[in-house]
């Protein structure tokens, strides 16, 4: 395999993990900042004394004065428009797009590293609060001590009934690119898949993201693992195809003993079935090992172990 | 908690009585639910484990909430919550002890602010500055 | 292979233990001698040699130290325990064709106290070859023990023919139950109970690790000739009625995961179909069959393979005490590999011979024919042996 976009025409959808630039990112965040505020939608509950008490309960809170006045905690200005733990039809605030885009991006990592909150008067009961999203700013890419990362910031207004602020937010989060360790803390991982001239597009596909099924350039079929020849037409114009990065668990182990080098244990390993209909061994990770059953959807998404091998892995599929 | 600080009682530089929380896993569950914040790695283990993290850990709106009770505990319930800004740090894991110091930097005309730190065995999980003001005397 | 060309006219053994104590050059050639004497040969009647390409004791050294002097045949099969039977065949054809006349098969290893195979070995995927390349597929994620590689098809089979873990329990406890009584077995006088099995900690989900073979230190060797010169000597011949290897298509080692259907082995199908074809008989002329079991889970697959029951009907025959030494069918009356030793499936076909001869320690009555097969999950082999 020589070129670097070798991908055949074939009926299997090829969906690229197009990687997106630092100007891309620049551009979007230009785009969402322009927005301006966008508004979401009002609190599905009015501030209300059952969550309030709850609150205080929670948070170990004696201080009578809130239900008293008919007032909620400041701090709990964010609590009103949660979004549900099932999100049905989800709100999409300016600020999704630009961190779906960050992912793409290759910068997967995040912390939150700032909350500040302004609060102009405590809420009262029975008013239902709603939030209005404001993307402010982008800034880096920057090196950190997680890794090379992007600092959002974003605020979010909360109105009440009158329709005047009642709360603001400043929130900003660091999206980094996990850090490619150093010799100190990233040994090199001890479990290296040979490499030759058959099966090498399997794994550069992994560093960057793709995850790649040989294809016969002639006769279009695909084949994992791959080989050196096609077994059905005997060609070797072997390329390959960029798998959708979807799957569904067709069996899986529970590896608990012996210790294995490199890896912690409990851990899962799966066989993988792909739409494209090849079958790919992977671990099973993001997920307890008791809620990994046969035929789940799962999601490829790819781990550094080292400074050089990268191996896609499987997560759940969310809803 | 009933009688509140009057502003001329607190200078800057009068320290807070501290507060050490024990973050019991039902106290990292029980506040995650009270703040409506449903994510796994609030309440689940195993999730949070699977994702590289030790064990479930503090969200931040309740870091935001035990920042506000800290400062309230001590000035009483009828100082004004103005602002609460928080610079994140480490994470606040379930079995750790989340220990709040606190600094009065400034009072000017019944608007005080506060200095806060949440300590935890990992280092400082949040430094703070809260502002609020409180009646006058008499 | 014609019938009654060959026999096994000799078997010998080491103890089985876990820490022998001596060199594994040492244990070869104590169960060489071993077997030449209970065929009443001496080590100047042997001219050939064969074992499994993993064993570490080569051919030539085997034979200089048991006074074996000129080789006509030599040879060694691949595939880890599916060279066991292999062994046989290999020797049968070399007597058949006149390659040699007396051969001997051995297998000798340290395997509890030396190199363990149930430990992980990082060097499995270190090389491009073309098994190094199969295995980079699976190792890097971790997926590098026997236990692991078995128990993807295990969980696989518990999804769609509906079994449990239990099923696969009752394995271990027949296999316990028949070592109980075995005194040459590790495990003499230790059965277990299904409570015991379920109990056991997990070693890769859903295999617990009463699910797992032993790990064991000894050697065993067959001697192989012609049915004609066996009945000239000391023993009564074990004929090697059919022998065969096989192969499936898409084959791996211990890992052909991405063939359409994950619940059988297609390699002992291929080897059950040749042995029917050779022998002329059918499961029902099997008194007693030698199943390799290094892994319970693969021993409900054989009996469906080898059409001993249909497709997933073997927790039902288990159920019913199939496998038991009353039962249709009484697998491994020695106690297996789970219960009397893992010397790689050649402790197995020692049984199979001693079954034949009338002199096993849960020895059955009326035994013409048994079925031995070898390795599970990887290229493999099997035989039948008949009295005669």
């Amino acid at each position: 395999m020589s070129g670097r976009d070798p991908r055949p025409a074939t009926s299997v959808p090829a969906v690229a993990a197009s990687p997106v630039s630092d100007d891309e990112l620049r551009e979007l965040a230009g785009k969402q900042a322009a927005l301006g505020e966008v508004r979401g939608a009002p609190a599905p509950d009015p501030v209300n004394e059952p969550m309030i008490r709850h609150w205080l309960a929670a948070m170990g809170d004696a201080n009578p004065a809130y239900l008293d006045k008919g007032l909620a905690p400041p701090a709990m200005a964010q609590v009103w428009t949660m979004q549900a733990p099932r999100p049905g039809a989800r709100d999409r605030s300016p600020v999704d797009d630009l961190l779906a885009a960050l992912d793409a991006g290759g910068y997967t990592g995040v912390v939150a590293t700032n909350c500040e909150q302004t609060y102009h008067r405590y809420a009262r009961l029975g008013e239902r609060l709603t939030p209005a999203t404001r993307f402010t700013d982008l800034a880096g890419p920057k090196r950190t001590a997680l890794g090379v990362g992007y600092f959002a910031t974003w605020n979010v207004t909360w109105y009440g009934d009158g329709d005047e602020p009642v709360a603001e937010m400043l929130f900003r989060v660091l999206k980094f690119r996990p850090r490619e360790g150093t010799r100190e803390d990233r040994p090199p991982y001890p479990l290296q898949p040979a490499v030759n001239q058959d099966t090498a597009f399997f794994w550069e596909g992994a560093k960057s993201g793709e995850l790649r099924i040989q294809t016969c350039a002639d006769c279009g079929r695909l084949r994992h693992p791959p080989g050196a020849l096609c077994p059905r037409c005997r060609s070797s114009r072997l390329t390959y195809t960029v798998a959708s990065g979807l799957g569904t668990l067709y069996s899986y182990v529970v590896h608990h003993h012996p210790p294995v080098p490199g890896r912690e244990t409990p851990f899962v390993v799966g066989v993988v079935e792909l739409p494209e209909g090849v079958r790919i061994v992977g671990n099973v990770v993001d997920c307890p090992p008791g809620q990994v059953e046969i035929g789940m959807a799962l999601r490829v998404t790819y781990r550094p172990m080292d400074d050089r091998l990268v191996l896609p892995m499987w997560a759940p599929e969310e809803p | 908690m009933t009688r509140t600080l009057t502003a001329d009682e607190v200078e800057a530089g009068s320290e807070l009585p501290e507060l050490s929380i024990d973050l019991t896993p039902t106290v990292v569950v029980s506040t995650a639910l009270a703040t409506m914040d449903f994510t796994p790695v609030h309440h689940d283990r195993e999730r949070a484990r699977a994702q590289g993290s030790k064990d479930i850990f503090l969200n931040i709106l309740t870091t935001m909430g035990l920042v506000e009770r800290y400062v309230t505990d001590w000035a009483g319930p009828e100082a004004v919550i103005k602002g609460i800004d928080v610079k994140l740090g480490v994470p606040a894991y379930a079995g750790d002890c989340l220990s709040f110091t606190g600094t009065v930097v400034s009072c000017e005309a019944g608007r005080v602010t506060v200095e806060v730190r949440g300590k935890v065995s990992l280092g400082f999980h949040a430094t703070c500055t809260v502002a609020l003001t409180l009646p006058p005397a008499g | 292979m014609s019938r009654t060309s060959a026999a096994i006219a000799g078997i010998g053994a080491t103890e089985f233990s876990k820490k022998s104590g001596r060199s594994e050059l040492r244990l070869a050639a104590e169960a060489v001698l071993s077997a030449l004497d209970d065929a009443g040969l001496s080590p100047g009647d042997v001219d050939g040699l064969v074992t499994f390409t993993q064993d570490a004791n080569q051919e030539i050294a085997v034979a200089r130290e048991t006074g074996i002097g000129e080789l006509t045949f030599f040879s060694r099969v691949d595939y880890g325990g599916g060279a066991a039977c292999a062994t046989v065949a290999h020797a049968a054809m070399a007597v058949a064709t006149g390659m040699a006349r007396t051969v001997v098969c051995y297998r000798a290893f340290n395997e509890r106290s030396g190199r363990r195979f149930g430990q992980p070995n990082a060097r499995l995927s270190g090389e491009p070859t073309s098994q190094g390349l199969e295995m980079s597929w699976h190792v890097p994620f971790g997926l590098m023990t026997p236990a692991a590689w078995v128990a993807m098809f295990a969980q696989r089979y518990l999804h769609v023919h509906g079994a449990t873990s239990e099923d696969f329990g009752r394995v271990a406890v027949a296999m316990r139950r028949h070592a109980a009584t075995n005194p040459a077995a590790w495990f003499y006088q230790r059965p277990i109970t299904l409570e015991e099995h379920q109990a056991s900690r997990w070693i890769v989900e859903p295999l617990h690790l009463l699910d797992c073979c032993q790990e064991s230190d000894g050697a065993v060797a067959l001697v192989v000739t012609s049915a004609e010169h066996a009945r000239d000597l000391r023993r009564s011949p074990a004929v090697i009625t059919a022998a065969a290897q096989g192969a499936g298509a898409d084959q791996m080692m211990m890992t052909s995961y991405y063939r359409d259907d994950m619940t059988g082995l297609p390699e002992m199908s291929v080897v059950g179909r040749r042995l029917w074809e050779q022998s002329g008989l059918a499961p029902q002329d099997i008194r007693t069959a030698i199943l390799y079991d290094h892994f319970t889970p693969f021993v409900l697959t054989q009996l469906e393979e080898l059409g001993f029951c249909g497709r997933g009907e073997a927790p039902e025959f288990l159920k019913d005490g199939g496998i038991e030494l009353d039962g249709r069918l009484p697998v491994n009356p020695h106690g297996g590999q789970l219960g009397e030793a893992y010397i790689h499936g050649m402790n197995g076909i020692a049984e199979a011979v001693r079954q034949i001869r009338g002199t096993a320690a849960n020895q059955l009555t009326g035994v013409t024919n048994v079925l031995v097969t070898a390795g599970t999950g990887v290229p493999t082999s099997g035989l039948i042996l008949s009295a005669g």
